[in-house]
């Protein structure tokens, strides 16, 4: 696990300005970082997240493109074999699925195919998670369809900050990193955030609070309903942000758990074969010994994203989370 | 300094048209009785009331979000007044002439519009199958490109069953871009599919400019590579919408083969309420729309040949007020649906283990229990 760094002077920033100022920073530091998408010209991005850098660095730099998932990303994996450094906007993680085809054929596979002679340098900035009551497919949490992918990272921020040092280093990464950044998040709270430029272990978790009785494992905004949740209860909870999300940094997951003895896993996604499922299998396989009580998922549902009405129970809030903690902390053998 | 904006260049008018902006006739009006014209008078005065509702909705917070087809109603409307019963359509989210024309269920839309579940709507604003809408409309697709390939195997279906019904797709223009659309239009081509793609081009896909999506002369002319015929039309006229889209369903009900239509509009307010289109593009152009406007051009010829009088776009307005706020009503009455609706629909058959288990741990979660404390997968207790 990572510590955090001394930080300086700094600014408060929300999650979205973080990213606005990563890029920015980004794109003056490297000429050739291009930021490609559609609605990130002029318009600055749909969420805005993009805003001014049209006006700042131009059309060569940042790029708007057609509307194509799948010519996007096989454009930028075109441009990043020539040695460019292309970060994409994926609008939403659930327009992504229109770009299977280029993301597992060229974005994940180049490197691996060419005996690693290609780097494909590119970072995918998508948007995910519910809660904030939009159209279909605007609200997806579909990581473990990533995860399942060999070839590429897979990185999420929880906080401003994270954000800022994660973004500038999936873009300095010669690898493909697929970069989730959680829409409820966008705008939540600020923090203070270092001004100049720095980056963050990409296959690190984060230990966000430590704790003795519970291992609990969230990313994205899960960890924020996950903090809540324990500061209602009166369980000495430690919570991990897995924020690598693929490769997942196990070791430190495994060592907690031969601590606590017990472990709560958190998600949005839905449960079956979710990325839960993949935690909780190296956990009963490698700490098997140390376990107090059943591994418990947290998650939502196996079904679709649901309409309006029903999102909110739908998505893991503090209850459910309270609910998992007792169910694990009072497990009797 | 202000910040850069797009702004738009003027679509070339070289195009089919048959009603001039002023109203006059520039070709031979098809043929259609007065009662009809008077019908499709009413739908244009219906959508834009039902729009201007909607918006006051989402507004009020009734409707998370809202979006709306002012200046481009005329597309929706001349095809479906050019389909038949029996015929399916797949819309996109600016269509609610062809709705209204075909008497689509305003409560039950705006019940969805609230983000209740299908299952739920129709439970609480049940339907008999005959007063559903003759022409069956397909949900629209989110993702506007995937509704194309849908289309073309609809149309693969009534070819092979030898009905002469066709299916009619609404795309944008930035969705042409898509590989959907070129996926769709392969297999239309090689199957001379009973289907009309219609290419709704409203110059702007949220921030981007049409310009921005293509380096083709048009947006009609994609089908050639298809060996699909196309069509390039002033789709602020309904007469040329009409009559392009009718010999193109004829073409298909007889057998001839798929037919591309680009009708060329404009998108005269913001994508969606989530969007403010002042950001990205200049105001110049709208000035230029207003003057092509086609529910002003049609106005000026009904009113020329005495189908409408002064007083008529009132008193339909007025009417339409009244009917829409009823099924508006009838709409938001509807209960909000329950959470368990979130499994219905997915698999036919018994539900399996997780179904099951996962359905029992919401109830224990909404009745205030434990939803986790089954430790031997035997249930919860």
């Amino acid at each position: 696990m990572s510590a955090a760094i001394d930080k300086g002077q700094t600014e408060e920033l929300n999650l979205v300005t973080a990213i606005n100022q990563t890029l920015r920073q980004e794109l003056a530091r490297d000429p050739q970082v291009r930021v490609m998408g559609y609605d990130i010209g002029p318009i600055g991005g749909v969420f805005r997240a993009t805003d001014g850098l049209y006006d700042d660095f131009g059309d060569q730099q940042v790029i708007d493109t057609p509307l194509t998932e799948n010519g996007l990303i096989g454009a930028a994996v075109g441009m990043a074999m020539r040695g460019e450094r292309p970060v994409v906007e994926m609008q939403f993680l659930g327009f992504m699925y229109n770009a299977w085809g280029q993301f597992i054929y060229s974005l994940a596979n180049l490197h691996q195919k060419t005996g690693g002679l290609v780097n494909v340098p590119v970072t995918i900035r998508t948007t995910f998670g519910g809660g904030i009551k939009p159209l279909p497919f605007h609200s997806e949490s579909t990581e473990a369809y990533l995860m399942h992918t060999p070839g590429i990272r897979v990185v999420c921020p929880s906080t401003p900050y994270e954000a800022k040092g994660l973004l500038a280093a999936a873009i300095r990464c010669d690898d493909p990193v697929i970069f989730m950044e959680h829409t409820k998040l966008y705008r939540a709270f600020r923090e203070p955030v270092p001004t100049a430029d720095y980056t963050l272990p990409l296959d690190k978790c984060r230990l966000v609070k430590p704790g003795k009785e519970l291992t609990l494992i969230a990313w994205g905004n899960m960890v924020h309903v996950s903090q809540q949740a324990v500061d209602e209860l009166d369980y000495d909870v430690e919570i991990i942000d897995l924020r690598a999300i693929a490769p997942i940094d196990v070791e430190p997951l495994l060592d907690s758990v031969k601590k606590t003895g017990r472990c709560l896993i958190v998600h949005e996604a839905r449960r079956t074969a979710g990325p839960g499922a993949e935690l909780s299998a190296l956990i009963s396989e490698y700490a098997m010994e140390w376990l107090k009580a059943p591994i418990k998922r947290v998650t939502a549902f196996d079904v679709f994203f649901p309409d309006n009405q029903v999102e909110d129970v739908y998505l893991p809030g503090p209850d459910r989370v309270k609910a998992g903690i007792e169910a694990v902390m009072n497990y009797q053998f | 300094m202000g910040k850069k904006k797009w702004s738009e260049v003027r679509p070339s008018e070289d195009y089919r048209r048959i009603l001039r902006p002023d109203g006059t006739l520039q070709g031979k009006a098809p043929k259609v009785s007065r009662k009809e014209l008077l019908r499709w008078y009413q739908v244009f005065v219906e959508t834009r009331t039902f729009e201007e509702i909607a918006v006051r909705l989402q507004r009020r917070g009734v409707l998370s979000v809202a979006a709306v087809s002012r200046g481009e109603e005329a597309v929706g409307l001349g095809a479906a007044a050019a389909m038949k019963a029996g015929d399916w359509c797949f819309p996109s989210y600016r269509q609610n002439s062809t709705l209204l024309y075909w008497n689509a269920p305003i409560d039950r839309a705006m019940a969805g519009l609230m983000g209740n579940s299908p299952e739920h709507i129709r439970e609480h604003l049940p339907m008999t199958a005959d007063q559903l809408p003759a022409v069956t409309f397909m949900p629209y697709a989110v993702f506007l490109g995937a509704n194309i390939p849908l289309a073309v195997g609809s149309a693969m279906a009534d070819k092979l069953a030898g009905r002469d019904s066709i299916s009619l797709a609404f795309i944008g223009e930035g969705s042409t871009s898509e590989g959907d659309f070129h996926d769709g239009l392969s297999f239309a081509g090689v199957f001379d599919s009973p289907l009309v793609v219609i290419i709704q081009n409203n110059q702007w896909c949220i921030s981007m400019p049409a310009s921005k999506q293509t380096a083709a002369e048009t947006f009609a002319q994609k089908a050639v590579a298809h060996g699909i015929p196309h069509e390039r039309i002033d789709g602020n006229d309904v007469f040329t919408v009409y009559d392009t889209v009718k010999k193109a369903a004829d073409r298909a009900r007889k057998g001839q083969g798929a037919t591309v239509i680009e009708a060329v509009t404009y998108r005269m307010l913001d994508h969606n309420t989530a969007d403010s289109s002042a950001v990205y593009r200049t105001e110049d152009e709208a000035e230029y729309w207003q003057t092509l406007d086609p529910f002003d051009r049609f106005e000026k010829y009904l009113l020329a040949e005495k189908i409408i009088d002064h007083s008529t776009r009132g008193t339909l307005a007025a009417e339409a007020e009244i009917w829409l706020r009823e099924a508006i009503d009838r709409g938001r009455a509807v209960p909000p649906t329950e959470p368990p609706a979130m499994f219905e629909s997915h698999l036919h058959g018994e539900p399996g283990w997780s179904e099951r288990h996962q359905r029992a741990e919401l109830a224990a979660e909404l009745a205030g229990q434990n939803p986790f404390v089954d430790y031997t997968g035997e249930g919860l207790q």
